[in-house]
């Protein structure tokens, strides 16, 4: 489904070249729930965000479904991302000024989708993971286990081809931390595929596909049954 | 939710900061207004001055001859007949018409000197001249009554009731004026009939003023549309001491409007800096939309929307600002008595036309920074 070729990216950082992502090549398919390893500075976080169409590489291919993305127009390519890409933060991102239900709405309504249509497909992404209740609370009264809730929800809500999540349980105690990979977990084995980043090895016994990475190149590729 | 639900949710949590943000454009605009309203009820002000105070045109022979002064205007030595006044009645503007005043010009012999004597309507020439203080009574219509100037008066050492022989012929001193620093202190005033009698030229007259009432027509079409009624005369507009006043309100309020878009810079550099800064502190926020999927026309939408709202905010309380200044400060500050009423009705569009243009303008360039912003730095991502 998405593959990424020989793909580099580099940054000057203090006038030295850097290389992020050095010439990484992977192939996600339908249905994986494939967890990213490595330490900090390792380029997890930069590959992720390379293939949801956010940074663009210096060299190499990401092809979703054999068209590459970083060929797109800026507006095609922010199309893409709206209709095919969910994205889960570490430190949530939700908007403080919209409540839980306004903030899965946000997708639908940056995608122009009509309100009563968003209210009901937001209201169902709450439902999925558990928070329907929590609607109407802004993000200051929702714990922060809720808070990734309400961020996987507004992830979901677009139905996207692949969820990508920036260490999902790095804000959130261990056993909070848990109820969010159970939700993954759940989410992967009604059909979606997901690619989430971790430094915590833990994190990565649901995954059935763990890629280890260190200094900008995937250094071990393990599929394993879960 | 639309995307303008976003914005007024997110103005409504920093409204304070928003409102504190844009007083320099609130005063930019209000000064705008107090300007604009201000220049409008002095210009009403003048208009009104203009309608009571003297003549606004002069009707004279159409005549080469050799000229006389006589206040503002020159006359000549010929006439015209009073019967053509009629046809002041048939111009198109003759409902502006509030007063004429005919008059014949000539010398009398008094002694041995001659004075200047002018045959006038009294009662139509004390309308024109409201600056006329007469002591005593003005002359009877028809009658060998006189009024006197102030310096005839004295220089002649005359005293009300007092007989004046005036070509062999007696007149009874019903008043005279008070001193007026014009022509009229030299001059010796009886009933236009009976000056017409005395100098043989009965139904004539050397020249007509014309008091119009002008603040909302053109003074100089009225001129022109007497002179196409009557051929043979000149009609001259009056308007140089309105012109000057004008120039000066004129003046006044190109300076103040110079001073307002002064202000305006520096309030629309205010709102460029709220926008900056909201630019800035809204990075993750940017991050956040564009990761989801947002386009800079997006970000347009949302930037250029709140500046709409700023705008509109900036012009209603800038425009009640200024109204309530001009109202409360107008008779303090310029001695003009401001109403309500005097307040032009193309201000409040006015004030939101201009506040709203200048918060999109100064918020294109904070907007186009938002649309650069690299969404994973935004974030902190890596």
């Amino acid at each position: 489904m998405i593959t990424i070729n020989d793909v580099t990216k580099s940054y000057i950082i203090g006038g030295n070249q850097v290389n992020a992502l050095n010439n990484v090549s992977l192939e996600i398919s339908e249905g994986d729930f494939m967890a990213v390893t490595g330490p900090s500075g390792s380029g997890k976080s930069t590959l992720l965000y390379t293939l949801g169409g956010l940074l663009t590489p210096n060299v190499g291919r990401v092809t979703v479904n054999e068209s590459d993305i970083y060929s797109l127009s800026q507006r095609l390519r922010a199309r893409f991302r709206r209709e095919n890409v969910g994205f889960i933060f570490q430190t949530f991102e939700l908007l403080p000024y919209l409540t839980a239900l306004e903030n899965v709405m946000l997708p639908l309504s940056i995608n122009g989708i009509n309100g009563r249509e968003q209210e009901d497909k937001a209201s169902d992404s709450l439902e999925k993971v558990g928070l329907d209740e929590r609607a109407d609370h802004k993000p200051t009264e929702l714990s922060g286990g809720e808070q990734q809730r309400v961020a996987v929800a507004r992830g979901l809500v677009n139905d996207p081809k692949i969820l990508l999540a920036d260490e999902p349980t790095g804000n959130l105690d261990q056993k909070t931390g848990d109820g969010i990979m159970s939700l993954l977990s759940d989410l992967n084995e009604e059909g979606q595929t997901i690619v989430f980043v971790t430094h915590d090895l833990s994190r990565t016994v649901m995954a059935n596909k763990d890629v280890g990475m260190i200094d900008g190149g995937i250094i071990t590729v393990n599929n394993r049954d879960v | 939710m639309r995307t303008e639900n976003l914005v007024l949710k997110n103005l409504a949590r920093r409204k304070g900061r928003t409102v504190l943000n844009s007083i320099g454009l609130i005063m930019a605009i209000a000064v705008i207004v107090v300007t604009v309203t201000i220049s409008n009820s002095m210009e009403i002000k003048i208009g009104e001055e203009v309608e009571k105070y003297g003549p606004n045109i002069v009707v004279t022979p159409d005549t080469k001859s050799i000229n006389v002064p006589y206040g503002s205007v020159t006359i000549g030595s010929s006439t015209f007949d009073e019967a053509k006044l009629t046809s002041l009645e048939t111009i198109p503007n003759a409902v502006n018409i509030r007063i004429i005043s005919p008059k014949l010009f000539g010398q009398t012999d008094y002694g041995e000197s001659n004075l200047l004597m002018v045959g006038v309507n009294a009662g139509d020439e004390r309308l024109l001249k409201v600056w006329w203080e007469i002591n005593g009574e003005s002359p009877e219509p028809g009658s060998d009554e006189t009024l006197l100037g102030s310096q005839v008066f004295s220089a002649l050492e005359l005293s009300i009731g007092s007989s004046i022989e005036l070509n062999d012929r007696a007149f009874t001193v019903t008043g005279y004026l008070s001193e007026t620093g014009s022509n009229d202190d030299y001059t010796v005033f009886v009933p236009l009939a009976t000056a017409q009698d005395m100098m043989g030229l009965p139904g004539k007259v050397s020249v007509v003023d014309i008091g119009a009432l002008c603040s909302d027509c053109p003074v100089e079409d009225i001129s022109q549309q007497i002179m196409d009624a009557i051929p043979s005369v000149k009609a001259t507009p009056v308007k140089q001491a309105v012109e000057t006043r004008m120039m000066a309100v004129e003046q006044a309020a190109n300076f103040s409007l110079g001073l307002a878009s002064i202000v305006l810079v520096a309030g629309c550099i205010g709102v460029m800096n709220t926008m900056v800064s909201s630019v800035h502190l809204r990075r993750r926020e940017i991050g956040v939309f564009l990761s989801l999927g947002a386009d800079a026309l997006f970000v347009y939408r949302i930037f250029l929307f709140e500046a709409v709202l700023l705008g509109l905010a900036g012009g209603l309380l800038g425009a009640g600002l200024g109204v309530a200044s001009s109202v409360l400060l107008g008779p303090l500050v310029l001695n003009t008595a401001t109403s309500i009423s005097n307040v032009p009705t193309y201000v409040v569009p006015l004030s939101l036309g201009i506040s709203v243009l200048s918060c999109l303008i100064a918020s294109l360039y904070p907007t186009w920074m938002a649309t650069k912003i690299d969404p994973v730095s935004a974030l902190k991502a890596i």
